[in-house]
């Protein structure tokens, strides 16, 4: 008897929870972020959002997915396996101009993150430094496509270094082992992970120094997501400007609550490092006063500029700014 | 008359079904509105196959001398182990569950060692293509000798045949069969492992084609890409079956209209 008791007591249980978590769930929009890649301290103020509750308080259920590389994220915001992906935005404009039904609604990186680098014990600091060199990159990246930009900026030619090729981790490892002296990588990203995995400093030579510039990271949605949510759209971009602003200016506690809720995704100290170098990019000249993810349309201008020259965008889809990154959904 | 021998003739057959395959993908695109940047129409794949043949046929070469390597090897290495295999319980049991035990190691996941290992050139893929086809090579070889009767054997040695002649007149044409089946099983798996050699570092090859064509949405090359890869698996398998019609002509499998399994 004792036990039947048990049971019901606990049937009843069950079933309240089961009663109650929808009546939780209720009112609150399920969103999925997909990010760019697993997840490194660029991706911090997600987290941190989250864990703040700055998602909650705007009635969003926000999941966290890590992705596999900008495009695919993209396209899985275009066919609606995600609400939200946290993309390289010029990526994400040749896909929209091949079709994909996305827009950017914020760009959190306006200036570029893209850096030549090797260990700093190799003595290369100058775009002059890489003759003679070799530089892993990955094919069909957004870097490789923008490469010969700096090479042109810098006077380098083709023929003055050897390339090696190979996916974004055999990148690393080709220049952890010595196969390469450089790759192609985020001052906030590859330079960490260099640095995680063999305790050598690491010298990046920024494209940006070199008049190479190109908004990175942002938000895209997809346009179906925009006219027909418009509201949640703006609650989402709300809370996401909030935890981008606080996470620059708590950097220890955006990383700790990445590290809590995805432990392996790097070490304390130089992910702190690494989330500096990724908020010193949230801002331009132009943008200084402005809330985060606020771009400028001449910055993004200036990428489509790029994009049709070299990165193999048809000048005719070319449009304007206002055709692939919108600030409406911006508080 | 004519014409509907040429529709039913055997060595059209595959054809006809690629054709009709073609349109219910040209058909299943425009029915549920599939867009272009998910899955490209057949159209656009064949025009980027015409237009960036040259390139094409280029990055071919260093995928096939990747691919036909590995093979090779496979075959050299895995045909001699599967016999040793074979013919030694001992071997047997300290062998055979360890390469089945190397088998299930995901290749993907060590391909970017290899690149560590031996560096950007060709050799990683050979081993890449060499490691996943080697295995169906070894596996159908011990079956292949391992069927051979015991009466047949003890028959020939009892009419005086020496280790060798046993092995030349009954155990090897014996297993020729099986020894084919996992050499055509092989090659094809040896594509395979050529791309995802490439894949993880490569300066040239079908696999970079894909790499750069994913990077930059062209859909449509890389779907040529891929029909490239496919194109040299059913190649290299064609070839194979041709030796082995030329090697065992009176074996059963050979018994039937010739162009039947072209």
């Amino acid at each position: 008897m004792q036990r039947r008791d048990l049971v019901k007591l606990i049937a009843a249980a069950v079933l309240a929870a089961g009663a109650a978590a929808p009546a939780l769930a209720q009112g609150k929009d399920k969103v999925v972020l997909m990010l760019n890649w697993y997840t490194y301290s660029e991706h911090a103020p997600f987290y941190y959002g989250k864990d703040k509750g700055f998602y909650d308080a705007e009635g969003i259920d926000l999941e966290i997915q890590e992705g596999r590389g900008s495009a695919v994220t993209v396209q899985a915001v275009a066919a609606g396996s995600a609400t939200f992906g946290y993309v390289d935005v010029p990526t994400m404009i040749k896909a929209a101009a091949k079709g994909a039904p996305v827009k950017a609604v914020g760009v959190a990186l306006q200036t570029s993150a893209m850096s030549v680098m090797g260990f700093s014990e190799k003595n290369i600091k100058t775009p002059k430094d890489i003759v003679g060199k070799t530089v892993a990159m990955t094919p069909g990246d957004s870097m490789s496509q923008i490469w010969p930009l700096f090479l042109k900026k810098t006077g380098l030619q083709e023929s003055q270094f050897k390339t090696v090729s190979g996916d974004a981790q055999t990148k690393l490892n080709a220049v952890i082992n010595g196969q390469a002296d450089l790759l192609l990588g985020y001052v906030m990203d590859q330079n960490i992970k260099l640095q995680d995995a063999t305790k050598k400093p690491v010298t990046p030579i920024r494209f940006a120094d070199y008049g190479v510039n190109m908004i990175s990271s942002g938000v895209i949605a997809n346009k179906d997501t925009l006219s027909g949510k418009a509201d949640m759209v703006k609650r989402f971009m709300r809370a996401t400007t909030k935890a981008l602003e606080e996470a620059e200016k708590n950097p220890e506690a955006a990383v700790d609550a990445t590290l809590k809720a995805q432990p392996k995704s790097g070490q304390r100290d130089t992910m702190l490092v690494g989330l500096k170098l990724t908020t010193d990019l949230y801002h331009t000249d132009d943008t200084k006063t402005l809330r985060p993810l606020r771009v400028s349309m001449k910055n993004v201008n200036e990428s489509l500029d790029l994009l049709v020259q070299y990165g193999g965008m048809d000048p005719a889809t070319r449009g304007k700014p206002e055709d692939w990154v919108t600030l409406d959904y911006l508080p | 008359m004519n014409t509907k021998r040429l529709l039913t003739s055997p060595g059209l057959r595959p054809f006809w079904l690629v054709v009709m395959l073609v349109v219910l993908w040209d058909l299943l695109i425009r029915a549920f509105k599939i867009p272009p940047y998910l899955i490209p129409n057949p159209l656009s794949v064949a025009k980027q196959l015409v237009a960036e043949w040259p390139m094409l046929w280029r990055e071919t070469l260093p995928t096939l001398y990747a691919t036909l390597g590995g093979f090779a090897l496979s075959a050299v290495v895995g045909v001699p182990i599967a016999m040793w295999i074979a013919y030694s319980r001992v071997v047997e049991s300290f062998v055979y569950p360890l390469l089945v035990f190397s088998q299930s190691i995901p290749k993907v996941a060590i391909a970017p060692l290899f690149v560590v290992w031996f560096g950007f050139g060709l050799v990683p893929k050979v081993i890449a293509a060499f490691l996943l086809g080697f295995f169906p090579v070894v596996v159908a070889t011990v079956q292949g000798f391992k069927s051979v009767e015991g009466d047949v054997i003890d028959l020939a040695r009892s009419m005086g045949a020496n280790p060798l002649a046993i092995f030349l007149k009954f155990r090897l044409p014996h297993a020729l069969p099986a020894i084919f089946s996992g050499l055509k099983v092989s090659v094809t798996l040896a594509v395979v492992g050529a791309v995802v050699g490439e894949f993880v570092g490569s300066n040239s090859g079908l696999g970079y084609v894909l790499q750069k064509a994913n990077g930059t949405f062209d859909l449509p090359l890389m779907f040529a890409a891929l029909v490239i890869l496919s194109m040299i698996g059913v190649l290299l398998f064609l070839v194979l079956e041709l030796i082995e019609r030329w090697l065992m002509p009176w074996h059963a499998s050979q018994r039937h209209d010739v162009a039947a399994t072209a």
